[in-house]
């Protein structure tokens, strides 16, 4: 039962019985949730999953394993038997109607798809760019993804994007451009198979890259354009639906990321970098400012994730603030005074502001 | 066969054909290298060993891996192609005879040219301008995988400077390795398949 289903149950009842619905209405109810609620997590598909992974690392360590032992030519029959065999399992699997076991067995010859890359350059010496292994790898997952209509073959794709990307810039030490195209081939395909899981994926994907970029860019002093894409990325989460109401269920998601990124872009300049103390001061009222507005879209938004990420950030930036002027600036007895002084505004802020939303609070307390 | 049931087995025909030759490229491609490619032995400079995830591996350093540049030449960009025009010296070895990020214009039968990836740069320093710039190279030959346990003894050989490389090279520089040899014996032969 997902948790959309286990809430309604609840309030079925206390609805019913505080006569607002009849019995029948609430068997109707009943009965039209039991055939639309497919978000079910169910342990069968769970262990599918999970045996599915522990194949494909058996896949891998083949490699650690020594296997010299083997001729060639079986290693190769292995490799490639074993790409047919969890293909074709996985047909029948789709055949038969069970998707979810379906599913690990693409995800299981997607493993071997990786493990025969490494295999066959580890037996014909071949070194190259390790990253275009990864790459390759990630197009062999890709392919899987969008052919057999495969959730979780997209998110490897995915992770083994990032991967290429981190490796490449790894070696390099300057941004690695390129990722964008990666990124935006897995993500226009998650699109495309509607999977909203998956673009919370790439989402993740793509802040994790933007902060990075503050570490990259302009000698490792690329912070300010972080703090300036993710409240960009805020500021167009904010205001998609005033330009057209079907991205609204998107608002919340995109001012959350966006506030994530430019979050990190702040602590990063505050607490990373020897700043004068004006301009350290300016940045912390920022960061202030940006918590609360996070929270108060949380309360407006009704959005638990925005208000989670308000907490968090205020806890950060506060523990930030007197790690980086305790014993120094201020002095530690100062700065719990002040931040104490804080916490009280923006409770009290807080206090009215959830007031405003929900009128009925200031009245019933 | 239903529409839909065809659709599937197409859908899962193409992926795992399109992955299998994938694979099956990456083999060829280095068959017909090792088997079509010109042989030529390199000496072998010791270096040192092990990978945690391949399993057993020597690194193998070659004379041809550093190249010097004449004074006042503009330092080659990481990992940028390098092209070494090598011949045949007194014995069996292999020499530089030219280098450069250009691929040489002319090339006499008896030369081969081998394509490499800038490595790294030794700068010249600032109060010696007429200092030689030296360039680190790597042509993809420089490690070689043995069966578990016999990296130790080949380390030896290799530290004993016993060893030297034969290695393939195809009509656009690309190198491979088919074997190592030591006082004039193939110790390790690399079979095709």
């Amino acid at each position: 039962m997902s948790r959309y289903a286990k809430r309604l149950d609840r309030d079925l009842v206390r609805w019913r019985e505080a006569g607002w619905i009849s019995q029948d209405g609430e068997a109707n109810i009943r009965r039209d949730l039991a055939s639309t609620d497919s978000s079910k997590l169910d342990l069968a598909s769970a262990l599918g999953i999970l045996g599915a992974v522990l194949i494909g690392f058996g896949a891998m360590s083949f490699i650690a394993a020594h296997w010299n032992e083997m001729p060639r030519l079986f290693r190769l029959a292995l490799i490639f038997g074993g790409l047919f065999a969890s293909y074709g399992v996985a047909g029948v699997l789709f055949e038969r109607c069970h998707p979810t076991f379906a599913h690990a067995a693409v995800l299981v010859g997607v493993s071997i798809f990786g493990a025969g890359i490494m295999l066959i350059a580890q037996m014909f010496h071949i070194e190259g760019n390790p990253p275009d292994a990864v790459l390759t790898w990630a197009l062999g997952a890709l392919a899987a993804g969008v052919i057999l209509k495969s959730n979780p073959a997209l998110a490897v794709a995915m992770l083994l994007v990032c991967l290429w990307a981190g490796w490449e810039t790894g070696d390099t030490g300057e941004v690695f451009w390129p990722f964008l195209i990666g990124w935006g081939a897995v993500t226009a395909a998650i699109a495309w198979r509607g999977w909203s899981g998956g673009l919370h994926l790439a989402a993740v994907a793509m802040a994790i890259w933007i902060i990075s970029l503050g570490y990259w860019l302009f000698d490792g002093n690329g912070h300010g354009v972080v703090v300036g894409l993710g409240l960009l990325i805020a500021a167009a989460g904010i205001a998609a639906p005033l330009v057209d109401e079907r991205l609204s269920p998107w608002s919340m998601q995109g001012a959350a990321y966006g506030l994530c990124i430019a979050y990190a872009g702040l602590f990063a300049l505050q607490f990373m970098k020897e700043l004068p103390l004006d301009y350290f001061i300016l940045l912390a009222i920022l960061s202030l400012a940006l918590v609360l507005g996070s929270i108060a879209l949380g309360l407006r938004l009704g959005s638990p994730a925005l208000l989670w990420l308000g907490y968090a950030g205020f806890s950060i930036e506060v523990l930030g603030i007197y790690f980086k002027t305790v014993g120094s600036l201020l002095g530690s007895s100062f700065f719990f005074l002040s931040a104490g002084i804080l916490v009280i505004l923006l409770a009290v802020v807080a206090y009215r502001l959830h007031a405003r939303v929900q009128p009925g609070l200031e009245a019933s307390s | 066969m239903t529409t839909e049931r065809r659709n599937l087995w197409v859908a899962i025909a193409a992926v795992a054909l399109g992955q299998a030759a994938v694979l099956g490229w990456m083999i060829w491609d280095r068959v017909s290298l090792l088997a079509n490619g010109r042989e030529v032995v390199l000496e072998v400079i010791p270096v040192d060993p092990r990978s945690l995830f391949r399993g057993d591996y020597v690194v193998l350093g070659y004379d041809i891996s550093r190249y010097t540049l004449p004074p006042g030449t503009k330092p080659p960009k990481r990992n940028a192609p390098f092209y070494v025009t090598l011949k045949k010296g007194a014995g069996e070895t292999w020499q530089t005879v030219a280098g450069g990020t250009e691929p040489p214009r002319t090339v006499q039968p008896d030369e081969v040219v081998i394509q490499g990836r800038v490595d790294y740069t030794t700068q010249p320093t600032l109060d010696n301008k007429q200092e030689s710039v030296v360039v680190a190279l790597q042509y993809g030959i420089e490690s070689f995988f043995v069966p578990e346990g016999a990296g130790r003894e080949l380390e030896k050989m290799v530290g004993d400077k016993k060893i030297s490389a034969v290695i393939a090279i195809d009509a656009d520089g690309r190198a491979a390795i088919k074997g190592l040899m030591s006082d004039g014996k193939q110790v390790y032969d690399e079979p095709l398949l």
